[in-house]
């Protein structure tokens, strides 16, 4: 019994350390890996030379680069060429956590931009910033008309103001349209996944008990106002061809998972598997989500929450609901989305630990730990993660949003019961067929033998030849 | 009785179709006696050519002098026809619905149905009695067939021959008969192989409030029993409703006249209440409120998916007293021609890898569902969208086919045919040009002569070319007793059916195609590989006193 005791509170000392330097990936030193290789797969000056339509009115601005400016974004932003880094300086005291809007992306077909950010600190006097003001000018210069989507109700923005906080007025930012659509946050959706998971946990349930204890969590509306949100936005930008600026009151939680997931759907670049990964590093790790507060604890902790919130998990979920209407579209697959949803709670790389890139600075994490984005990629473990039924598309795809098109993801919530084995069984089957199929037809894909016998060769060596290339 | 006498207006031109996921077409509106026609102006194909059978209900608008009629069809489409002219609208409207609720049998469609391609095999041929009884002699020599319900008048919903125990004689069968609510006595439905046990289904016993007894009804089923064994008898009934059922001259198994079987009661619902349950259900499927709450709780009170966790629940019952008990099992309900149906065929694409290919799966629904007297055409006279006042339809058979998918999408490698097989039998039992789901019984369809005047559907689907879009690309023969998860979690709304016309399928279509272009290409390749080896052994065995160094 002493011993039961002793490893349980070594366990619980051990899995609620505080100091990021004490955490595994500084000391994982798998034998295949080196820590000189390369970190990271892309970044704000990355995307920037690889999408043409930026370099004419947009540029790279390092205003950012000892992090004085806004301690949660990267030392790199895209903004207007226009805006000097002195009126960003001056947006960043306007604007939440110093989170003035930058721009996420850039629409390959008419140049319309997402931009995101935090809320603007007009408070209860109603102040307000030039500089912010002439930075979002800048933004939709040429064109009449943006879209700002506020992801809190209008109540909500209007009762911000009180706590310092605010929105966009009509009359200071005459060129914007405002459009609210109510995200919950934080408390609300770790609150969400823990009753999930709780009804997925008991198979003995009535049909009724599930449905009802599924529709109590409330986690498929969560995952519908996400979609449906990012579905506007894509149609601002799309169909519209007006530019759009996203953002809640932090801009770290909804404001990332709606861009992102706008991208996804508009941007064929992120739908294979290293853009997508690019995607998450951007728009995620790079943009500050806090991913050490918000995965401190899941969905089964007892500890007091603090800012535990499955934002992440959420994104993932949203992602796997476009994988399943549209099977051919993406190139990477579900796996993908299950490991990472592992390694964002435990992970033996370095890649989610932290809250934004200062904090990683500071602890050293790109030379004292390994990549696992570039983990990922490598050839032999990349095969996993690939969708066996991939064609790249130009066009956004467009997810329904119809309740009742939106599934539970069961890969993810019920993956440890009994018959995720068959599925399982049955991927595999699906996968090795496929994986022969493309070996065996080789570069070229025809069912004509190869040429390329020397005449004097046995049929024998001939037979054997062929076999090799079959 | 003309049909011309039925149609007001037999054609239209100028009329706009509105269908789900395709562009509207504007053609000319025929009606004939059997079928809604509209060929398109362009080009004169023909878009729709629609049964009057499979329409449910019409409902008709008027916008000015234009009028809309709304067609709901029995398998859960909904198409609109615009209609210039208000007196022609009209016209149209009544003469669709006089058209689609005629009662007589001989007056469907079947009857005069002319097929197209040739019959090669005739379905109303594959399935005989006497086919099944001599797979049944070749395991075991314990039963004969019987000719005692020759003219249908021991049991009028029983086919004519029978499979009975050996060693009762047909005079025991008439008595046993008359013990049995609608004199469905005690019939093998499945001998499973791997251990000698058996399943039988009947109906409840008219034991009554005196507590009649028969010892030829004891007699037969203790036959099935071996020595010392005990029996499970499965009553789909709760044991409330099996004792209401006394007062009514109905009954259950007692204890003291039967000591070697155990009674279980596993509930299922009734069937008028599965039909309410169907209509909530595409209610909820089409409600366009974008809202999740509303979605999940009219999902949660269609109760349609806890009527499938209560069907698969007792049918793995079923299975388990037979394979893993190693005890022979009798189920029976009240009339035993629904609920006790759903369970032994389940209970079959449980244990039996035989049902689980094309023509095992056919095999189990000539059976258990049309020889076994399920009541077709009463069921599916109506849908979810009719509205005429409810007779005795029920959705008993689309919620076997709904507990069928559940199991093949947990083992997508088991099944030889794939989920579009099942949706093909939804839409043909509800209206179809094949015969083979006309009348309620045996006797009906022979006096109908069925088999002659009729093209039977086993005959139009098991030829090749159709064959192929039902066939499974992931199947690989086992001989396994597959046992589904019942758990709520595992058991998923069938979208194939129920959410077919609200959502477009064409990139899982694609998706599909692109599966099933590798999995044959991949044969080829192997086949390639496999003839080159032979080859290689060959020369081998050939070249062997020429490869000394």
């Amino acid at each position: 019994m002493e011993e039961c005791l002793n490893i349980a509170s070594s366990i619980e000392a051990l899995s609620a350390l505080e100091s990021v330097t004490e955490m595994y990936p500084f000391f994982y030193r798998p034998s295949h890996l080196t820590l000189h290789g390369p970190w990271g797969l892309s970044s704000t000056e990355k995307y920037y030379k690889q999408t043409e339509r930026l370099w004419d009115r947009w540029r790279v601005s390092t205003v950012n680069s000892d992090y004085s400016v806004c301690p949660s974004y990267p030392h790199a932003v895209i903004v207007p060429r226009e805006v000097d880094d002195e009126k960003l300086v001056q947006s960043a005291r306007f604007r939440q956590g110093g989170r003035f809007p930058v721009l996420s992306y850039c629409h390959h077909r008419n140049g319309m931009v997402i931009m995101r950010s935090s809320q603007p600190l007009t408070g209860a006097n109603r102040k307000r910033c030039k500089e912010d003001e002439l930075l979002l000018q800048a933004v939709i210069d040429g064109s009449l008309l943006g879209y700002i989507i506020d992801l809190r109700s209008t109540q909500q923005a209007q009762q911000a103001r009180m706590t310092g906080g605010g929105f966009e007025s009509k009359s200071c930012y005459s060129h914007w349209k405002r459009i609210h659509r109510h995200h919950e946050r934080g408390k609300v959706l770790q609150e969400s996944l823990i009753k999930l998971v709780e009804a997925c946990s008991d198979p003995s349930h009535s049909v009724d008990r599930w449905l009802s204890k599924l529709e109590n969590s409330k986690w498929l509306s969560h995952v519908h106002s996400a979609l449906s949100t990012a579905g506007l936005v894509v149609e601002c930008v799309e169909r519209d061809g007006h530019s759009v600026l996203v953002h809640g009151s932090e801009g770290t939680d909804s404001t990332l998972l709606v861009s992102s997931l706008a991208q996804l759907i508009l941007d064929p670049a992120s739908r294979t598997l290293t853009g997508f990964l690019g995607l998450l590093e951007r728009d995620w790790i790079q943009a500050g989500h806090p991913f050490q507060q918000r995965c401190a604890h899941s969905a089964y902790s007892h500890a007091r929450l603090k800012q535990e919130c499955p934002s992440f998990l959420l994104l993932l979920d949203c992602v796997w609901q476009v994988w399943r209407q549209f099977p051919l579209a993406l190139e990477f697959s579900e796996a993908l989305l299950l490991r990472l949803a592992q390694e964002v709670y435990a992970s033996n790389y370095g890649t989610f630990l932290c809250n934004n890139e200062q904090e990683r600075c500071a602890a050293g994490v790109k030379e004292n730990t390994h990549c696992l984005f570039q983990s990922l990629l490598s050839p032999d473990i990349e095969e996993q993660y690939l969708n066996p039924l991939y064609e790249p598309t130009d066009l956004a795809i467009w997810p329904s949003v119809h309740p009742q098109s939106l599934q539970l993801w069961t890969g993810l919530f019920l993956r440890w019961t009994e018959y995720a084995q068959n599925m399982e069984e049955a991927r595999e089957e699906v996968w090795s067929i496929v994986k022969e199929h493309r070996e065996r037809a080789g570069p070229d894909r025809t069912n004509n033998t190869p040429s390329t016998h020397c005449d004097t060769l046995t049929p024998f060596e001939n037979l054997m030849d062929e076999l090799t290339i079959l | 009785m003309e049909f011309a006498e039925l149609i007001k207006t037999p054609r239209a031109d100028g009329v706009v179709l509105h269908r789900p996921f395709m562009p509207t077409v504007e053609g000319t509106l025929c009606l004939t006696g059997h079928h809604l026609i509209l060929s398109s102006r362009q080009d004169n194909t023909e878009e729709l050519w629609l049964l009057h059978t499979n329409i449910d209900s019409i409902e008709k608008r008027f916008v000015g002098s234009l009028g809309t009629i709304i067609v709901k069809c029995k398998d859960l489409r909904v198409i609109q026809l615009d209609i210039p002219g208000m007196e022609e609208c009209l016209n149209i409207a009544s003469s669709i619905e006089a058209l689609s609720t005629l009662d007589s049998v001989s007056l469907m469609y079947p009857f005069f149905y002319r097929p197209l391609f040739e019959v090669i095999e005739d379905g109303w041929q594959l399935f005989i009695p006497e086919e099944a009884f001599k797979d049944l002699e070749s395991m075991t020599d314990e039963w004969r067939l019987s000719e005692v319900n020759k003219d249908f008048s021991v049991c009028p919903s029983y086919p004519s021959l029978l499979t009975v125990p050996k060693d009762i004689d047909d005079e025991s069968l008439c008595k046993a008969a008359s013990f049995r609510h609608g004199g469905r006595f005690p019939m093998l439905s499945y001998y499973h192989k791997k251990n000698g046990m058996v399943m039988m289904r009947a109906a409840q016993p008219l034991t009554g409030t005196n507590g009649r007894r028969c010892k030829e009804d004891e007699k037969l089923i203790n036959a099935t029993l071996c020595a010392g064994k005990r029996g499970y008898i499965i009553d789909t009934r709760t044991i409330a409703i099996a004792q209401q059922a006394k007062a009514r001259g109905g009954g259950f198994e007692q204890e003291a006249n039967y000591p070697q079987w155990r009674r279980i009661h596993k509930a299922i619902e009734r069937s008028n209440v599965l039909q309410e349950s169907l209509i909530k259900l595409v209610e909820a499927c089409n409600d366009q409120s974008h809202s999740m709450d509303r979605w999940l709780s009219k999902l949660e009170a269609s109760n349609w998916q806890s009527h499938v966790k209560e069907i698969l629940t007792t049918a793995c019952l079923a299975a388990q007293c037979i394979d893993r008990e190693g005890a022979s099992v009798l189920v029976h309900g009240t009339e035993g021609t629904d609920s006790t149906l759903q369970v032994t065929s389940l209970a079959q694409i449980i244990l039996d890898p035989a049902c689980r290919t094309i023509r095992g799966f056919e095999a189990l629904i000539e059976r258990e569902w049309l020889q076994a007297g399920h009541p077709f055409q009463q069921r599916c006279a109506q849908s979810a969208y009719s509205n005429g006042k409810p007779r005795s339809e029920a959705p008993v058979f689309l919620l076997f086919l709904d507990c069928v998918w559940q199991i093949l999408r947990q083992f997508p490698c088991s099944f030889q045919f794939n989920e579009n097989f099942l949706i093909m039998l939804f839409e043909h039992t509800y209206a179809s040009q094949f015969g083979t789901f006309l009348g309620n019984r045996v006797a009906e369809r022979v006096k109908l002569q069925l088999s002659q005047k009729t093209v039977s559907l086993w005959s139009w689907v098991n030829r090749p070319q159709e064959l192929e879009r039902f066939l499974n690309p992931l199947y690989e023969p086992n001989n396994l007793v597959i046992w589904p998860s019942v758990a709520p979690q595992s058991l998923l709304l069938w979208e194939g059916i129920f959410l077919r016309w609200n959502r477009s399928t064409k990139c899982l279509d694609e998706a599909y195609q692109e599966m099933v272009h590798i999995i044959e290409y991949n044969k080829e390749l192997q086949n390639k590989v496999n003839s080159l080896r032979r080859q290689l052994a060959q020369l081998e065995t050939e070249d062997s006193p020429l490869q000394t160094p």
